[in-house]
């Protein structure tokens, strides 16, 4: 089972705040932005859930949390309204920011036609290496940001969270993206690069291997018993952490 | 230079790969890689060719003193002759018949006259089986519905001892689960009086032997409160001796601590690896675990029976408790001396037939898990998150042979580390 507002928030943070990582690594994703006179920044403030501040630059975004200065605001009355804008079936209706309707028309649609495309890729796009790294690299950013909303908001991942001890965990894939998994009082915020002194560490061999257990191609268990997956320090946290990204597949399905 | 070279394990890698086509995760539980004890891996053996007395062989011919014997069960030695000859004996005259043996009476009047709590015994083959009756018993003797359990707790892998994020268990199944802290009774009051006194009993282990920290022995007066505080409400009391039975204390790790459990679960150390385990209880709760419907295709098989008072008659004669607690503290004061030499805080906790290590120079446990793969791939096998366990075969000649192969590890992880010489 999953919830709504998890769900919201997984869809705020992981899969809308990966448009950072699509503008720093992808160059459509450049070239979209390239075309930007101005920086904008759009607000999503949806009710009883998740807000952000996504601002826009000609070099690239960053998300910030919660309602900030911006250009364009758009509310949302409910976490299933916003869940509907993420796939398509909710219209968002900016409340302030009108004039600059343009960019969210071209701009940002175009930007996140451009999400999912990388991130619900075909078998012919995977084919080019480029595009699979790409594709992967994404996919890494999103699962490492969920894991994180679902460990703080959904009631079993909750539990999983209430074991977890302090400190930093190193989610990572060898010579590849990286992000800190950080437990304080067992809350959970990422933070996409390498912690400085990670207490456990939770290393993919390669990015194939990494995209073959995003997608369920090779167990885990398995891996961990060839070294492909590599498990150090202190492993309740990384136990913990598992049973929560078991439960990341049925919130990005 | 290390004195001791290290492993290869070539053969036990291509097990595995064998393995995994045909086993889930090719060893699955907590014999195997997946539980995280393996750190690295590449260091480790995977499966065993033979065993004999404090030793296993691994498939490529490497020997290792074992202190972690088959995480528990060899209590005796690997093989015990004396185990062995009445196992194989039993063997001759049957085994699992559709009339149970006579040797299971024998077997039960054995515990009945060892254990100092026990008025009856109750055979099944698992831990789980036996902790999972004594809830149901609880719960039928008092037809009250929660549990408590003391935090850190495992008491094998039914549903009801699992917890709610684990896979395959529904919420429904752990609902009734009430966990209160270790030492603070009146956490077990408040605990009590939240549940409308609906409580049917508490499931202990008898100290906090959990994972990844320092294990915390208990006190007699600790649970004699306990005791009393589970009279006071009519909670049935009921000990998880599965890990530490026998370990302690022959006559039950309850009697250790001066009280009588309602219920009382063995496991490992009760057979000496032949495949058995017990519920006894006081006479009390007789006609209540009378009633359960419980049973088992193997649960009545004569082997493990004569196994069993074997191995017991043979614990006794040598007072392996008290063997294993002088053996476990020369031993591991021995590990201590040798960290030291090397710069190394390691922390020895728990009871020294059961002892738990941790180097305390880091919070990560990484220089613990890197100093163990250090032993384990030298020929010294432990574990880096649980308990050891001692073993009456173990000679001071393997505990020197052992600190010697502690201290080579420790070298190793020095000079690997110039980093905390600063």
């Amino acid at each position: 089972m999953t919830d709504t507002k998890t769900l919201a928030y997984s869809n705020m943070y992981a899969v809308l705040g990966t448009l950072e990582n699509l503008c720093e690594l992808d160059n459509k994703a450049k070239e979209i932005l390239s075309g930007l006179k101005k920086p904008v920044s759009v607000c999503f403030d949806v009710k009883h859930g998740p807000s952000a501040t996504i601002k826009f630059t000609k070099s690239g975004c960053r998300m910030e949390d919660g309602v900030k200065d911006c250009d364009i605001y758009i509310p949302l009355s409910s976490c299933e309204k916003f869940n509907g804008v993420i796939d398509g079936t909710v219209t968002p209706v900016p409340l302030k920011g009108l004039t600059k309707i343009g960019f969210l028309l071209k701009t940002f649609t175009a930007l996140t036609d451009r999400l999912s495309e990388v991130m619900q890729p075909s078998e012919e796009a995977l084919k080019d290496r480029a595009f699979f790294e790409l594709s992967t690299k994404l996919t890494f950013y999103t699962i490492s940001v969920a894991l994180s909303q679902i460990g703080n908001q959904d009631k079993i991942g909750q539990a999983s969270a209430s074991y977890m001890l302090d400190g930093d965990i190193a989610f990572c894939i060898k010579d590849g993206p990286a992000a800190t998994i950080r437990v304080k009082d067992h809350h959970l915020v990422t933070i996409k690069e390498y912690p400085k002194k990670p207490r456990a560490i939770m290393q993919f061999d390669s990015l194939d291997l990494a995209y073959d257990l995003f997608n369920g191609k090779v167990n885990s268990l398995e891996c961990i018993g060839k070294g492909t997956v590599e498990i150090r320090g202190m492993l309740s946290m990384v136990d913990n952490m598992n049973r929560i990204l078991d439960r990341v597949a049925l919130y990005l399905a | 230079m290390s004195k001791f070279p290290e492993y290869k394990h070539t053969k036990s890698h291509e097990y595995f790969d064998r393995a995994i086509k045909v086993i889930p995760s090719g060893i699955y539980g907590h014999l195997g890689p997946a539980e995280g004890l393996w750190v690295p891996v590449s260091k480790w053996p995977f499966y065993s060719e033979k065993a004999k007395g404090t030793y296993f062989w691994d498939v490529d011919g490497n020997k290792y003193i074992d202190y972690m014997c088959a995480y528990g069960p060899n209590v005796l030695g690997y093989n015990d002759p004396d185990v062995d000859a009445a196992a194989m004996k039993q063997m001759k005259l049957g085994n699992c018949t559709t009339s149970p043996s006579k040797v299971m009476v024998e077997c039960a009047e054995n515990l009945v006259n060892t254990v100092a709590s026990a008025d009856w015994a109750f055979f099944a083959k698992n831990g789980s089986d036996v902790t999972t009756l004594a809830v149901m018993t609880a719960r039928a003797h008092t037809h009250k519905k929660k549990m408590f359990f003391l935090k850190g707790y495992y008491h094998g892998d039914f549903q009801w001892g699992q917890k709610i994020d684990y896979p395959g268990i529904l919420p429904e199944e752990v609902a009734n689960n009430v966990v209160v802290p270790w030492f603070d009774l009146q956490a077990l009051e408040d605990a009590y009086n939240a549940c409308d006194g609906d409580v049917a009993g508490l499931i202990a282990q008898p100290y906090d032997h959990g994972n990844f920290y320092d294990n915390r022995c208990a006190s007699k007066e600790y649970w004699q409160a306990v005791r009393k505080f589970c009279d006071d409400h009519g909670m049935v009391l009921i000990f998880d001796d599965v890990r530490t039975g026998f370990r302690l204390d022959i006559a039950g790790s309850d009697h250790y601590y001066g009280i009588k459990a309602d219920l009382i679960c063995f496991c490992k150390a009760l057979a000496n690896g032949y495949n058995m385990s017990a519920l006894c209880g006081g006479e009390h709760m007789k006609a209540t675990v009378s009633g359960v419907t419980y049973t088992g295709s193997y649960w009545m098989s004569a082997i493990p029976f004569a196994a069993s008072i074997a191995c017991i008659d043979k614990m006794k004669k040598l007072d392996t408790p008290k063997m294993f607690r002088e053996k476990g503290t020369k031993l591991t004061e021995g590990f201590k001396a040798a960290a030291k030499e090397h710069g190394f805080d390691l922390v020895v906790s728990g009871e020294p037939a059961l002892f738990y290590l941790r180097i305390a120079n880091d919070d990560s446990l990484m220089l613990h898990q890197e100093w163990i793969s250090e032993c384990v791939s030298r020929g010294l096998f432990l574990a880096s998150h649980h308990n050891h366990f001692m073993n009456a075969a173990v000679t001071d000649e393997d505990i020197k042979k052992s600190i010697e192969i502690a201290e080579d590890a420790f070298s190793v992880v020095e000079k690997n580390h110039p980093e905390l010489k600063g």
